[in-house]
């Protein structure tokens, strides 16, 4: 593992110092773009449950679940056009780790220089008829770690829960903090519209040719949830679910994402 | 910003062509306006009536497999809870509103009291996924129907395979609830000068209802569904309504307007069940409207009745019974 990972940081290296001597560019060549989710809390590795962590406001906190939705990603070529990849949908899940590296499919081939995404499921898709609701969408396939509001219908963009002993003590006898983030703009009345869009530069040209994908990796601070934009004490509202109350959690988690390699 | 415009102007469905349908199954009624549901996309199969009619009446979408839909939806009431002010679910849990009639749910633009889901196929996750009524989750209900021994056949009777997923179970139980139309009451062969005679107090009852009512309960689906605060005392649960969906001040208290089809069968009234009469009812409106925050100018002064009126509205208000509907086997559990 520790070999194939030398490799492939040396292939990204040299890639990105010398694009010209990949494979030239078919018109209608496509191949896939990984996005590898790493989570983090500031300089430590996120470990669910066990880990106590603290806060930029002194508070401390586990995490306990750490689930949201990336839509509408789209890269920028090196001549400034950018290709929107619509209709793939992922959820990115810290308890299973097949779902931190998802798969773009079918990306043009190109050399890209940035990346803008989708935190949540864009207002389009959170009204489609239900047909449209397949894989990571579909209402059926939460289980009891649910992503979708029945009665307010809409997708819960972003949750993270946990134990901090700022929160008040629950009906199950734990001091829990619960961030469900929603809120799609509303289907006949504007609502609270919590849906943010996140633009990155690459530090690295990713150049996808027909025998080339390559794999963005991506860090996500998750301790920004608390300090990305404006500092938010779990002592303040340890449950929030409401789109409305919601949106200063949005803003701060739009912040949490850096690229930090290609490869 | 382009999100919000999109999500504010997307809705509006033209009126689908209607597919072939089963006979006697979707039959849009003459003096109905055109359906909001998109029919195309699911259109009534005799299979697929039959499939959403058992998923109606199965236990199994209930976490321990007590309660049917048909436990809160009784056919002999219009497909509500005769008798409850308030839903009750699994463990006796109570809810927080009272059950609705499914009746020309292909009519509705939006669901529940408070308009929190705009698609009929979703609608049914909402109930099942409640902890106070089924607390299931919709996964589970699956795994369920997958491994029983009747589920798989009825699945493949309505879409040629036994696989079962939540598109097939959803558009199965809308297929049952579209179906559940209601038009032959004695008002609608009246109107459509089918030899329904009302009585001369009932069609004084009908131009005062026009008059007086007809504002918010509009046209013969006797609602125009926008959601209103009637003056309600704030009582009990101090339910907010339509605010809890759009987070707007402006929409605090305001619930959405019943239809009164079948009204006579459906008591009690009112989003939470408090009134047992349509006289109580009645009585509310000329005397008993509260000034609550955004109480509908249309109630606000009280609506003028004498007990007169009022008594004749009332014997119109039964016109609407629709004894075919609340009878026909076809729409009767196993």
């Amino acid at each position: 593992m520790k070999k194939l990972f030398l490799f492939a940081s040396i292939a990204a290296v040299f890639s990105a110092c010398s694009t010209e001597s990949l494979e030239p560019i078919g018109a209608t060549d496509k191949n896939n773009i990984t996005l590898e989710f790493e989570n983090r809390v500031a300089a430590q590795s996120l470990v669910l449950n066990d880990t106590k962590y603290t806060n930029t406001s002194g508070e401390d906190f586990t995490i306990t679940t750490l689930n949201y939705f990336i839509s509408n990603v789209a890269f920028k070529k090196t001549n400034g056009t950018v290709v929107k990849m619509p209709d793939q949908y992922f959820l990115v899940r810290q308890a299973d780790k097949t779902s931190l590296m998802p798969v773009i499919k079918d990306v043009p081939a190109a050399d890209y220089t940035e990346m803008t995404f989708t935190i949540g499921v864009d207002s389009v898709k959170s009204i489609s008829a239900v047909d449209q609701r397949t894989g990571v969408l579909d209402v059926a396939s939460y289980g009891t770690d649910n992503m979708y509001w029945s009665w307010n219908s809409g997708y819960i963009f972003f949750k993270m829960e946990g134990i901090s002993s700022v929160a008040p003590t629950n009906a199950a006898g734990l001091k829990k903090y619960q961030y469900h983030v929603g809120g799609f703009g509303g289907r006949t009345a504007a609502t609270a519209n919590n849906l943010r869009s996140v633009t990155l530069s690459l530090p690295a040209v990713a150049a996808v040719r027909k025998s080339k994908s390559p794999t963005i990796h991506l860090i996500a601070d998750i301790s920004k949830v608390f300090s990305g934009v404006s500092p938010l004490k779990i002592a303040n509202g340890a449950v929030v679910m409401s789109p409305a109350a919601a949106g200063p959690i949005a803003n701060n988690y739009a912040k949490v994402f850096t690229v930090d390699h290609i490869h | 910003m382009p999100f919000l415009i999109l999500a504010c102007s997307a809705p509006e469905k033209e009126p689908e062509p209607v597919a072939p349908v089963a006979e006697g199954l979707f039959n849009p009624p003459a003096n109905f306006p055109a359906p909001a549901y998109a029919l195309a996309g699911n259109p009534v199969t005799a299979d697929g009536f039959e499939l959403g009619k058992a998923l109606f009446n199965e236990p199994m979408l209930s976490r321990d497999n007590s309660i049917a839909c048909a436990e809160c939806h009784n056919q002999s009431y219009a497909f509500t809870h005769h008798g409850h002010d308030v839903s009750h679910g699994v463990d006796n849990r109570v809810g927080t509103r009272n059950a609705q009639p499914i009746q020309n749910m292909a009519w509705q633009k939006e669901f529940f009291w408070d308009g929190g889901v705009g698609d009929l196929d979703l609608f049914s996750v909402a109930p099942i996924e409640n902890p106070l009524e089924m607390d299931e989750n919709l996964g589970n209900v699956l795994t369920k129907l997958r491994s029983s021994s009747k589920y798989p056949a009825l699945f493949k009777k309505a879409y040629g395979s036994t696989e079962i997923t939540s598109q097939k179970f959803l558009k199965a139980l809308s297929q049952f609830m579209i179906s559940l139309i209601s038009a032959n009451s004695r008002y609608d062969k009246f109107i459509r000068k089918e030899g329904g005679i009302l009585t001369a107090d009932e069609q004084e009852g009908l131009n005062l209802f026009k008059q007086k009512c007809s504002s918010c309960h509009a046209g013969d689906l006797f609602t125009d569904q926008s959601y209103r605060n009637n003056g309600l005392n704030i009582q009990g649960s101090k339910d907010e309504g339509r605010f809890r969906i759009t987070e707007n001040p402006s929409d605090r208290y305001k619930f959405k307007v019943p239809s009164l089809r079948n009204v006579e069968m459906t008591a009690p009234y009112m989003h939470d069940g408090r009134f047992y009469t349509l006289e109580e009812v009645l009585r509310h409106y000329t005397t008993g409207v509260q000034q609550s925050q955004n109480v509908d100018p249309l109630v606000k002064n009280g609506i003028a009745l004498s007990e007169d009126e009022q008594a004749k509205i009332v014997a119109f208000l039964k016109t609407l019974t629709d004894r075919e509907f609340l009878t026909n086997p076809k729409f009767a559990g196993n």
